[in-house]
C-alpha cells in the first residue's frame, strides 16, 4: 500500500436520483441506520458513514441529496454537485463514485450517470431494486450495460439483508485499478446540444441493453384512480388523517393507564421509602412528577409515529402534496412545501431542513416560517393532558369527542400556516412562479422492519429526552421552585416563596388577561427549551404547591381538571396551537437563513398570534361558561 | 403563446400540449417549448429540468390523474416514471404525431 493511502482513508460517494435507494444503500454499506422512507427528498444534506475494508483500511462513505441531473435547481442538489466536482472547502472530489439507479425505472437514472461518469470519476454502477424489477418483467442485459458504459455494473437489493454484498466486494480498494473510467474532471453546465446528446447515448444504451419499459402496473393505476381523484382521493386524505388522530387516542389509553398506575405506585413507593427531606421531594416531586408524568405519553407518540412512518413507506406522501398543490398554490405556497410541513408534525427541525428541497427561495422562508404551526410530536402530551383532564370522553357518533378535539387542533394549526402564508403573499406582492415536478413513487407495502426500527429510533429519541433535557430542566426547576425555603411563620405554599414562585407571580401579570394562573406562567418557561416540558414543569410545580405533603404524582390529570377552569384549558390549548416554538427551532431557522433576522421574526409573530388566540379563546369560553 | 407552428398541428391532433392530452390516451412528445409569464431564466430552468425527467422528443407520456377544477395539477407517466406536473409545466410539453 503505498503511503498516500495509508495516511488518508479513501471516499466513496453514493449518487443517484431522488427516491432509487441510496440512503438504504449507505445503511447497508456502514450498518448506519440513518431514515429512509418511500418519497423523494429524505436526504437533504451530505451524511458520512465508515466502513472497515478487508484490508483493514478505513473507507469513508457519503451519501448525498438525490438530484436528477447535475445542473441543480435546489439547494439540496446543489450540495450533491458541489461535492462530486470537490467544490466543498477543504475537500476534493470522491475518490469512488457508486452510481445508484433504480432498475425499475432505469431511463432517468442512466441518464444521470452519463452525466456523472462525463466527470470522468472512478465509477461503479449500483442497479438497486432488482427484485422487483425482475418481479415487473423489465429485462436488463447487465454485461452489456457494463461494456457500453465503461464501469462494473453490480447488482443490489438495498432494502435486503446482504443485497449489497456484490457492491460491497467491488468497492474494496484492491480492486480499484479496474475502476477507472479515464475521462476529464472539467465541467460546466451542459449545453442543449451536450444535453440533446447524453439523450442520444441513453436512447442508444437502453436498447443495447434490452430494456423495455415495465408493463402498466395495474393495481397501481387502479390505487391512483382513487386516491388522486379530486373527490373520492381528498375524502380519503381527510379519512386517513382522522384516522390518525382517533388512534392516537383510543388505542393508547390501555398502555397509558398502565404507565400512570405505575408511576403512582413508584412515586408512593418512593416516597414512604425515603425519609422526608429534601432527597424525598426531589425524587418524588421533581423527578416522578415531572420527568415520569411525560413518559406516560410514550403509547401516543409511538401510534402517531406509527401512521406516520407507514405513510411515509407506502408511497402516498406524494400523493397527498399532489392532492393539495392547487390549495398550498392559493395562498403562495409551493406544493414542494407539502413534505417539509408534514416532516413538521414529527419535528419543526427535520420540516425547516427538508425546506431545502424547494427551489426559490421566497418559497422556501415562507415554508420554514410556517413549519412551527404544525403540531410537532412534542405538543402531543401538552395537548393529551389538557384532553384528557377536560373534554368527557364521550362518543360522537362513530367518533370519540376527544379525538376530535385532537383533531381540530391539528387542523387549526394548519389553517393557522395557511392564513399566514396567504397574508405573507398578500404583503410580499406578486410571486414568481414555482414548480411542483414531483415524482410519484411506485405503491409499496410498508416495509416491517423498517417500520419497527423507525419506531424504536423515535422511541429512543423520545426515552433520550424524557432522560436528558426533561430530566434536567425538571430538576433545575424543581430547585427553582424548592428554594429559598419560606420565611419561619409562613402561610400558604412554600414555593411560593421559591425563585420559581416570584417567577410565576411576575410573569402572571402579562398572563393573567388571557386565563394562566401562576403555576401555568411558571411551567411555559422551561416549555421554551422543549415543550414536553411544559407537562413535567406543571406537574413539579403542582406536586409543590399542594399542601403537606399530598402525594401527587401521575394525578395531574385530576388535579387540574379541579383547580382549572375550563376556559383556562382551553386557553392554554389555544397558546400550544401556536407556542413560540421551542429554541433549538429557533436555531436551527438561524442556520438555515444564516441570519438572525428569521428567526426573531419568527419568535415574535408566533408569540403574538398565542398571545392573541388565547386571549380571544379565554374571554369567549369564559363567557359562555 | 403558441408558436405558429404547434398551432397549425393542433388542428389535427387532440392536442397540441400536455396539458389538454385526455386522460389515458398516450402523447408523443415532440419537443419543449419556452412558456409565456414566466421570466427567460425560469422557462430554460423549467425546460431543462423537464428534458431531464424524460420529457423528450419521441418519449411517449400518459396523463393518469388531473385535479380539478383547470386540470391543475395533472399525473404523467414518462420513460416508466410518473411525475405530478403543474400546468405551467405541461403547457411547455408539445405533443406531436405518434
Amino acid at each position: 500500500m503505498d503511503a498516500a493511502v495509508a495516511t488518508r482513508s479513501v471516499r466513496i460517494a453514493l449518487v443517484g436520483v431522488p427516491n432509487c435507494g441510496k440512503t438504504a444503500l449507505f445503511n447497508r454499506l456502514t450498518g448506519s441506520r440513518q431514515k429512509v422512507a418511500n418519497y423523494p427528498g429524505v436526504t437533504v444534506e451530505r451524511r458520512e458513514g465508515e466502513r472497515r475494508a478487508a484490508d483493514g483500511s478505513e473507507m469513508r462513505v457519503l451519501d448525498l441529496p438525490g438530484t436528477y441531473s447535475l445542473n441543480p435547481t435546489t439547494l439540496d442538489e446543489a450540495i450533491t454537485r458541489d461535492v462530486l466536482l470537490g467544490r466543498v472547502a477543504g475537500e476534493s472530489s470522491p475518490d469512488l463514485v457508486v452510481c445508484v439507479v433504480d432498475s425499475v425505472h432505469l431511463p432517468i437514472g442512466l441518464r444521470l450517470a452519463l452525466e456523472v461518469k462525463r466527470l470522468g470519476l472512478p465509477m461503479v454502477l449500483a442497479l438497486n431494486r432488482m427484485d422487483v424489477a425482475k418481479k415487473r418483467g423489465v429485462h436488463i442485459d447487465l454485461a452489456v450495460l457494463a461494456k457500453e458504459l465503461g464501469v462494473a455494473v453490480l447488482p443490489t437489493i438495498a432494502v435486503k439483508s446482504g443485497g449489497a454484498d456484490a457492491l460491497i466486494e467491488a468497492i474494496e480498494p484492491r480492486q480499484w485499478h479496474s475502476l477507472r473510467t479515464g475521462g476529464t474532471a472539467a465541467w460546466s453546465a451542459p449545453s442543449a446540444e451536450q444535453a440533446e446528446q447524453t439523450q442520444n447515448d441513453l436512447r442508444g444504451l437502453l436498447q443495447s441493453v434490452g430494456y423495455r419499459a415495465p408493463p402498466d402496473n395495474r393495481l397501481g393505476e387502479r390505487l391512483d384512480g382513487l386516491l388522486m381523484h379530486p373527490i373520492w382521493g381528498m375524502l380519503v386524505l381527510a379519512g386517513v388523517m382522522f384516522l390518525m388522530f382517533q388512534a392516537v387516542f383510543s388505542w393508547a389509553e390501555a398502555p397509558m393507564d398502565l404507565i400512570d398506575r405505575g408511576m403512582a405506585a413508584l412515586g408512593a413507593w418512593v416516597g414512604g421509602a425515603l425519609p422526608q427531606g429534601p432527597l424525598n421531594s426531589l425524587l418524588v416531586d421533581g423527578v416522578i412528577a415531572g420527568a415520569g408524568g411525560v413518559l406516560v405519553f410514550l403509547p401516543q407518540i409511538i401510534i402517531l409515529f406509527f401512521f406516520i412512518l407507514a405513510l411515509e413507506d407506502s408511497g402516498y406522501l406524494p400523493r397527498a402534496a399532489y392532492l393539495l398543490d392547487r390549495l398550498m398554490g392559493g395562498v403562495g405556497l409551493s406544493g414542494r412545501a407539502f413534505i417539509p410541513l408534514l416532516s413538521s408534525f414529527a419535528c419543526a427541525i427535520p420540516g425547516i431542513m427538508a425546506a431545502r428541497t424547494i427551489p426559490s427561495w421566497r418559497d422556501r422562508l415562507t415554508t420554514i416560517m410556517i413549519a412551527p404551526l404544525m403540531t410537532c410530536s412534542a405538543r402531543l402530551p401538552v395537548y393529551a393532558l389538557l384532553i384528557a383532564a377536560f373534554i368527557p370522553d364521550h362518543s360522537v357518533g362513530p367518533f370519540n369527542l376527544q379525538g376530535l378535539v385532537m383533531f381540530a387542533l391539528y387542523a387549526a394549526g394548519v389553517l393557522s400556516a395557511l392564513l399566514v402564508a396567504w397574508v405573507t403573499k398578500l404583503f410580499a406582492g406578486a410571486r414568481r412562479y414555482s414548480p411542483l415536478m414531483l415524482e410519484l413513487p411506485d405503491y409499496q407495502w410498508p416495509n416491517a422492519s423498517n417500520l419497527l426500527l423507525g419506531l424504536w429510533e423515535r422511541v429512543k429519541i423520545f426515552l433520550s429526552r424524557v432522560g436528558g433535557i426533561i430530566l434536567a430542566l425538571t430538576i433545575i426547576l424543581w430547585f427553582l421552585s424548592s428554594y429559598p425555603a419560606p420565611p419561619e411563620g409562613a402561610s400558604g405554599a412554600p414555593i411560593q416563596y421559591s425563585f420559581a414562585g416570584r417567577l410565576g407571580a411576575a410573569l402572571e401579570y402579562v398572563f393573567a388577561p388571557i386565563g394562566f394562573n401562576w403555576q401555568i406562567s411558571i411551567a411555559l418557561v422551561p416549555g421554551l427549551a422543549a415543550r414536553e416540558v411544559a407537562v413535567s414543569a406543571l406537574g413539579t410545580v403542582y406536586a409543590l404547591s399542594a399542601p403537606g405533603g399530598d402525594d401527587v404524582s401521575g394525578q395531574l390529570e385530576p388535579l387540574i381538571a379541579h383547580t382549572w377552569s375550563l376556559a383556562t384549558a382551553c386557553s392554554l390549548l389555544a397558546w400550544y396551537v401556536f407556542a413560540p416554538q421551542c429554541l433549538s427551532t429557533l436555531a436551527v431557522v438561524k442556520r438555515e437563513t444564516n441570519s438572525w433576522r428569521y428567526p426573531l421574526i419568527m419568535a415574535g409573530y408566533l408569540f403574538a398570534l398565542a398571545y392573541l388566540a388565547s386571549f380571544v379563546t379565554f374571554r369567549v369560553v369564559s363567557g359562555w361558561t | 403563446m403558441k408558436t405558429p407552428d404547434s398551432a397549425a398541428t393542433s388542428a389535427r391532433l387532440p392536442a397540441a400540449t400536455l396539458a389538454e392530452l385526455p386522460d389515458g390516451r398516450e402523447g408523443v412528445v415532440a419537443g419543449l417549448t419556452q412558456v409565456a409569464g414566466l421570466d427567460g431564466d425560469q422557462a430554460s430552468a423549467l425546460i431543462t429540468r423537464l428534458r431531464d425527467l424524460g420529457f423528450v422528443a419521441g418519449a411517449q407520456c400518459k396523463v393518469v390523474a388531473r385535479m380539478w377544477p383547470g386540470g391543475d395539477p395533472i399525473a404523467v407517466r414518462v420513460g416508466g416514471s410518473t411525475f405530478a406536473l403543474r400546468r405551467a409545466e405541461a403547457l411547455a410539453v408539445q405533443l406531436g404525431a405518434s
